[in-house]
This record gives structure tokens, C-alpha cells and sequence, in this order.
């Protein structure tokens, strides 16, 4: 057999190389400014309308002007009602299927209905939220109706990161409780749940991110088109940032005149959904230190 | 203190306590030869069972150091120091042992004269004299001590080489009591083996604390370490 | 009377047999080393004493386990309360995301006793059992994970031993530490032989030559060998706990 020259090789090689390179720079560097572009788009035409009023005041004059008030609040209870649902529900099936199921049919199968759950489209939870809370259950339009079905939708997200949470436990620490004459759930409680507790919050924390941006599930369930007043119960409707953004740029009084907004509005939602990406690194930071293992 | 050191010193202990035994046997073959005493010679004979247990448990201990702690640097040397330290006690009881069987086999009518032309007395003194030193020198640590059993050594070299001229005189004068000579000769010789064993022993020592090796060193280069 | 004794054990995880007929009888108040490479069995042998293995799923054992005398397997034993009588340390240090007193506290806590002062006491005798209290004494209410590794072993021994086990089982309990922290924790395991029956598994053979006064090689599942520490590792009787202590494995 002929061997290849080597010094041609090496060369070869080298050219491959920097050019598989540049192709994965690019990309990354495309992803950058792709979000990078949004941002700055959002920012540069949003900016002008935000203000201290914008913020705190109510929409007025078909929503050309005025505030935002009530849709920030709107979506702050949306966000914390659906947590209210969906964390407990999520963690303590999570710790179920990772502690106490044994590994076997029902444990596959609640693992799949978890997957199928996060694979259904976000519209057809507002329809399932419509015809369960809204009619079935007489809810009505209203905040908790929204908020279950928001729930609901972020339900498979945190078992999963729960489920990851738990799974990253070493399990010599549930052995050592254990071999310490400790049950299952104060092993669960006082050992596994503090060491997974930074994860799982991250994964909460994401999961507001991303319910607080949705519209399609609160299109039926909660959300008003206009409403000039703060929701004074949970079975009130409620105006929600994604939805009011929806409504400026579709179907306002005067979608030209209330662009401006629309954008302010859209720039406060991203701010929502940034701080709530944040805290969750520094919480995660935070008690990822205090049971930090070496 | 750890489990190595407890077991060193276990060790060191016993080794005390053979070396004890075998300076006892010594001097109960010197006592039983100075007034041939044949039940303390038999005497004498019997504890050197006790002398080969000793030896055989020394072994094995020291063999259970190697396997199961692998000592290093100065335990090393010290349980390499033992393991030679033994065999060297060993063979000082084997040589008391063969003391006492020459006052058994001596007619009673020995000539005590023999041993003091022969400076014999002096000999077993001088050996005994420096078993003790070198184990108060194990015993303590003492390299010092343990150098002054080279000095000894070469007075009983000395006495040994002149014995030959000694014995000859007493052979010609006493041509009818040839045989207490002989042996006497052969307990001279034994005894000059035991200095060197105790030198041995003294080597060991310095080797173990000083990780000095002074075998086969001539004796002048010995003085000057 | 033997401590531990184990009868024709037969252990399976799924299909496969990982214990063949295991007999083997352990007296109290000693110190015994599981040897053997990887996978030969010595771990999930260890795990048998406190059923630790019960935790995994699709297991099968065969045979009997007595610990004094009581068969540890038979129907109706309370898996809590034999590990109360257990106590187990890992191969690496890991104590509870909790303050270096709540640790050793925790085994007395979970076990229902509630006397502020009893655990108090309990918990600085057991600390001072593995000689860590002049080290911690100051920081009882800190992490304990701002411990060294060395240190955090030392006290997950005492957080086993704060529930008064009569049996300790250590599953390579120095082979993430360095040495002096694992001298340290040999000497304590020399130390501890005097209250508790120890076993430990280890891949360290000088570390069973130090701290075991029986020594029992495993190999594919079988024991094939066990005998005083001493004659195993001056003379064993079978070629291959010979090949294997010297290193001419395979």
C-alpha cells in the first residue's frame, strides 16, 4: 500500500479542521445575533413609550394610551396561581415516580403520558381549560380557571425537572439515611428534596418563564380583551401581558396608533421573563453553594 | 499511637525478653562452669527450648509486619534489625547451651587453674559484659553505647589469639590431662564468637537508628563514624 | 458465637448470580476485610448484612443470613430496625446537607427520640469516638460541608455510630481520601474493634493487612478463601488468593 504523503496530509488535516470550525463560529455567532437582533428591535421601539405611568396606570382611550397596569398584574396572578397548581402537583409526582415507584410497566407509562403531556400544542390546552374549568366546572372566565390550565401546561416541565433533580441525587445519601433506620419519606424529606431543592427550583423558575409568556391557553379561559380594573377575586377575568400584546396588534381600536404600545408591552413581557431567567441562575447559584459537595 | 507502633513495640518487647533470656543462659553456663555445676548446666540446656521459641516467634511476628503493614524507612530497619538481632540471640544460646553440655561432659576433677591462665573468666566476662551493653544500647536507642561493643570486641580477639600459646604450654607441661584443654579451647573460641555476635547485634543497632551500614568496615573506619 | 454467619447464600440481580453459596461466620468484636477485584461480589455481599440490597429492584437471595443467631430475611423482620443495629459508611464521604451536629443528631432523630439533652450528649461522645471533636467543636452549627473529605468521613462514621449499631459496615470507606486522612481512618477503625463488629470491603490490600483480623477473597461471585488476615497474606492455601494478593492477577 502507498502511503499518503504527510506533510499533504497534515495539511489536509489542518483545512478540514478550520473549516468545521468556522462553520460551528458562525452558528453560534448567528444564534447571538439573532436574539441579539429581537432584543434590540423590541427595545429600540418599545423603549419610548416605557415610563413610570406606563407601568402603573390603566389603558385608556381604546388602549392608544395609558398604561399597562392591569395586565402586569394580571399575568404576576396568573403566573403565581399556575405555580401554585403546578408546583406541588408536579414536585410530589415527580418524587413519586423517582423514590417510589420500582422500575417497571406503570413507571413507563406514567413517564410517557408525562412526555406526550409536554408534546400537546399550547391551543389545545386552552380549549381542554375552556370546555373542563370554564364550562364543566363553572369556573367561568376567570383567573383560576387561566391559572389551571396555564398549570396544567407546565405541569410536564416540572415533573421532567424535578425528575432530573432527584435523578442527580447520589444515592449513597438516601442509602445513608436509610441504613439509618430512616423511612423512605424522611429520607426524601430531609435528605434528597434539600440537596435537589437548587435544581428544582430552577426548573420552577423556567417554567414561569415560559407560562408567562404563553397566550394561546389563556385565549379562552381568562384573558379580557379590556379591562380598565384589577381582578379583585379568582374568579375574575383578567387582562395578561402576551394577550394584550395579541390584542394591539391584531384587533385595537387603532392598531396604528397603539404600535407604540404594543412594543412597550412586549419589552416589559421580556423583562418579566429575563429577571425570572436570572433569579433562577442566582438562586440556583445560591443553594448550589450551601450543599455544595466536594 | 497506631496500630504499626503498638505492634512495634510488642516487637522491641520481646526482643528484650529473648535477649534477657539468652544473657541469663549465659551467665547460668558461666556459673555452672566456674563451680561445674552439672543442674545448672542441665539447667542451662533446657532453657534453650525456650530460647528457640522465642526465636520462632520473633520470625513469624516479624513476617506478619512485612505482609500485613509493609513498614518503610526507620520501622523498616527496625524490624529488618530485629529479624537479624534474633538470629544473632539465637545463636548466643546455642552457644551457652554448648557451654553448659562441655560442664556436663568435663570430669569433676577439671583444673580450675586452666581457666585462670587461660584468662577464660575474664573472656566470659568481657562478652557478658558486652551482651548487656548492647541491649541497654537496643533498648534505649543508644548508638554511642552500641559503638563501645567494637572497642570491647578487640580485647576479646585478643585474649583468644593468645589462648593458642597458652593452651600449648599447658599441653607440654601436662602431657597426661590433654583433653580439658581441648574443650576449654573450644569454649574460648565460643566465646569469642559470642563478642562477635553482640558486635553484630551492635551493627544492626546503628543501622536501625543511624540507617548507617557498618559490616565489613575495617575497624579503624568503625571508630571514626 | 458467632456475630454475623451467612449460610448457603445465593444472591441474584435479575438473571445473573452474583453470590455462589456463600458460608462464612464472623465473630464479634473483629475486624473483617472483603477482598477481591471488581465485581467479584464483595460489595453486594456487605450490602446483604443491612439488606441494602433490598433497595434495588429484581433481586433475588437464597440461603440465610443470621445476625446473632436470627435470620435477618425471615418473613416479619423489620428492615428499620436491623439497620439501627447496622451502621454503614460509603466510599465517599457523604454527609447530609446539614450542620455537622444535625449529621450525627440525624440517626437519633429519624429514630424518634426527641430529649434535647440525651441527643446533645450522644452527639459529642460520638463525635469524640472518631477523635473529630477537637476539630469541630467550635463549628458544630456549620455545613458540614465546609469539613475536608478526610473529616466528613470521620463524621459520617460517627453519624453511624450515633444510633449504637453493634455491626459497622464500610464499603471502601478511604478510597476517595489521602493518605493521611485514610491512616487516620484505619487507626479509628483499629480502635472502634473494641464496641463494634466491623466489615469492610476493600481494593487496598496493604488496608486490609492493617486493619482485619480475618480476611475473606471473593472471586466471580464465589469466596474462595477465608482465613486470618495474618495467614492469608503470609500463606494462603489457594493459588489464586496468592495470585491475587501479590498482584499476579490473571
Amino acid at each position: 500500500m502507498k502511503m499518503p504523503d504527510e506533510n499533504k496530509l497534515a495539511k489536509q488535516k489542518k483545512r478540514n479542521q478550520s473549516i468545521a470550525f468556522w462553520i460551528f463560529r458562525l452558528l453560534s455567532y448567528l444564534i447571538v445575533a439573532i436574539l441579539f437582533a429581537i432584543l434590540s428591535f423590541i427595545v429600540f421601539k418599545g423603549i419610548g413609550v416605557i415610563n413610570w405611568n406606563f407601568i402603573t396606570q390603566m389603558p385608556e382611550e381604546g388602549m392608544t394610551k395609558g398604561g399597562i397596569f392591569p395586565a402586569i398584574v394580571g399575568t404576576l396572578c396568573l403566573v403565581a396561581g399556575s405555580m401554585l397548581f403546578a408546583f406541588p402537583v408536579g414536585v410530589l409526582a415527580a418524587i413519586y415516580m423517582n423514590e417510589y415507584v420500582k422500575d417497571g410497566i406503570i413507571k413507563k407509562i406514567i413517564k410517557q403520558m408525562t412526555n406526550n403531556l409536554a408534546g400537546i400544542p399550547s391551543i389545545v390546552f386552552g380549549l381542554f381549560g375552556m370546555s373542563l374549568f370554564v364550562n364543566k366546572l363553572h369556573f367561568g372566565d376567570s383567573i383560576l380557571a387561566g391559572s389551571l390550565t396555564l398549570g396544567l401546561l407546565a405541569l410536564p416541565v416540572v415533573i421532567r425537572t424535578t425528575e432530573e433533580a432527584l435523578k442527580a441525587v447520589d444515592n449513597t445519601f438516601r442509602h445513608a439515611s436509610l441504613g439509618l433506620g430512616a423511612s423512605k419519606w424522611q429520607t426524601t424529606r430531609s435528605v434528597v428534596l434539600p440537596i435537589a431543592f437548587p435544581n428544582i427550583i430552577t426548573g420552577l423558575i423556567l417554567s414561569i418563564g415560559r407560562v408567562s409568556g404563553e397566550t394561546a391557553p389563556i385565549l379562552f379561559t381568562v384573558a379580557a380583551y379590556f379591562l380598565p380594573k384589577l381582578p379583585t377575586s379568582i374568579f375574575d377575568q383578567a387582562m395578561a401581558l402576551p394577550y394584550h400584546l395579541y390584542v394591539l396588534s391584531t384587533s385595537g381600536t387603532n392598531i396604528a396608533e397603539s404600535r407604540p404600545v404594543a412594543y412597550g408591552t412586549a419589552l416589559v413581557l421580556i423583562i418579566i421573563v429575563l429577571i425570572a431567567n436570572l433569579l433562577a441562575n442566582g438562586l440556583r447559584k445560591y443553594f448550589g453553594k450551601k450543599v455544595k459537595m466536594n | 499511637m497506631s496500630h504499626l507502633d503498638i505492634e512495634l513495640q510488642q516487637l522491641k518487647a520481646e526482643t528484650i525478653k529473648m535477649w534477657t533470656l539468652v544473657n541469663l543462659q549465659l551467665s547460668k553456663a558461666k556459673e555452672a562452669l566456674l563451680k561445674l555445676d552439672k543442674d545448672l548446666a542441665r539447667e542451662v540446656i533446657l532453657g534453650e527450648r525456650r530460647v528457640n521459641a522465642w526465636e520462632l516467634k520473633i520470625d513469624r511476628d516479624c513476617e506478619n509486619i512485612f505482609a500485613l503493614f509493609n513498614p518503610v524507612a526507620v520501622d523498616l530497619r527496625f524490624v529488618l534489625a530485629v529479624l537479624k538481632i534474633n538470629n544473632n540471640l539465637e545463636r548466643t544460646g546455642d552457644i551457652a547451651e554448648s557451654i553448659a553440655k562441655f560442664v556436663i561432659n568435663v570430669d569433676t576433677d577439671f583444673d580450675k587453674k586452666l581457666l585462670e591462665i587461660t584468662r577464660a573468666v575474664e573472656m566470659y566476662d568481657g562478652a557478658l559484659f558486652m551482651m548487656e551493653e548492647v541491649l541497654e544500647a537496643f533498648d534505649k536507642l543508644d548508638t554511642a553505647l552500641a559503638r563501645k561493643a567494637f572497642q570491647q570486641d578487640e580485647i576479646l580477639d585478643d585474649i583468644n589469639v593468645k589462648v593458642n600459646t597458652v593452651i600449648a604450654d599447658y599441653i607440654k607441661n601436662h602431657p597426661e590431662n590433654i583433653e580439658p584443654p581441648l574443650y576449654l579451647i573450644s569454649v574460648i573460641r565460643k566465646l569469642e564468637r559470642v563478642g562477635d555476635q553482640a558486635k553484630n547485634m551492635a551493627e544492626e543497632i546503628i543501622f536501625y537508628i543511624e540507617a548507617k551500614v557498618l559490616k565489613h568496615r575495617s575497624k579503624a573506619e568503625k571508630k571514626k563514624e | 458465637m458467632y456475630k454475623i454467619e451467612s449460610k448457603n447464600v445465593d444472591f441474584f440481580y435479575g438473571a445473573s448470580q452474583a453470590l455462589k453459596n456463600i458460608n462464612l461466620a464472623i465473630k464479634p468484636n473483629t475486624v473483617t476485610a472483603l477482598i477481591g477485584p471488581s465485581g467479584c461480589g464483595k460489595s453486594t455481599y456487605l450490602r446483604l448484612f443491612n439488606r441494602m440490597n433490598d433497595l434495588i429492584d429484581n433481586t433475588k437471595i437464597g440461603g440465610q443470613v443470621l445476625i446473632d443467631g436470627d435470620d435477618i430475611y425471615a418473613k416479619g423482620v423489620n428492615v428499620d430496625s436491623l439497620r439501627k443495629e447496622v451502621g454503614m459508611v460509603f466510599q465517599k464521604p457523604n454527609p447530609f446537607p446539614k450542620t455537622i451536629f444535625e449529621n450525627v443528631a440525624y440517626g437519633l432523630r429519624v429514630n424518634g427520640i426527641t430529649d434535647k439533652k440525651f441527643i446533645e450528649e450522644r452527639v459529642e461522645e460520638t463525635i469524640k469516638q472518631v477523635v473529630l471533636w477537637d476539630e469541630v467543636k467550635d463549628k458544630l452549627k456549620k455545613s458540614a460541608f465546609e469539613l475536608s473529605g478526610g473529616q466528613q468521613q470521620r463524621l459520617c462514621i460517627a453519624r453511624a455510630l450515633a444510633i449504637q449499631p453493634s455491626i459497622v459496615l464500610m464499603d471502601e470507606p478511604t478510597s476517595a481520601l489521602d493518605p493521611i486522612s485514610t491512616s487516620k481512618v484505619e487507626e479509628l477503625i483499629y480502635e472502634l474493634k473494641a464496641k463494634y463488629t466491623i466489615v469492610i470491603v476493600t481494593h487496598n490490600m496493604q488496608q486490609a493487612g492493617r486493619v482485619s483480623d480475618t480476611t475473606a477473597f471473593f472471586y466471580m461471585g464465589e469466596l474462595v478463601e477465608y482465613d486470618n488476615t495474618k495467614t492469608i497474606f503470609t500463606n494462603p492455601k489457594v493459588e489464586r488468593t496468592q495470585n491475587y494478593i501479590t498482584g499476579r492477577f490473571g
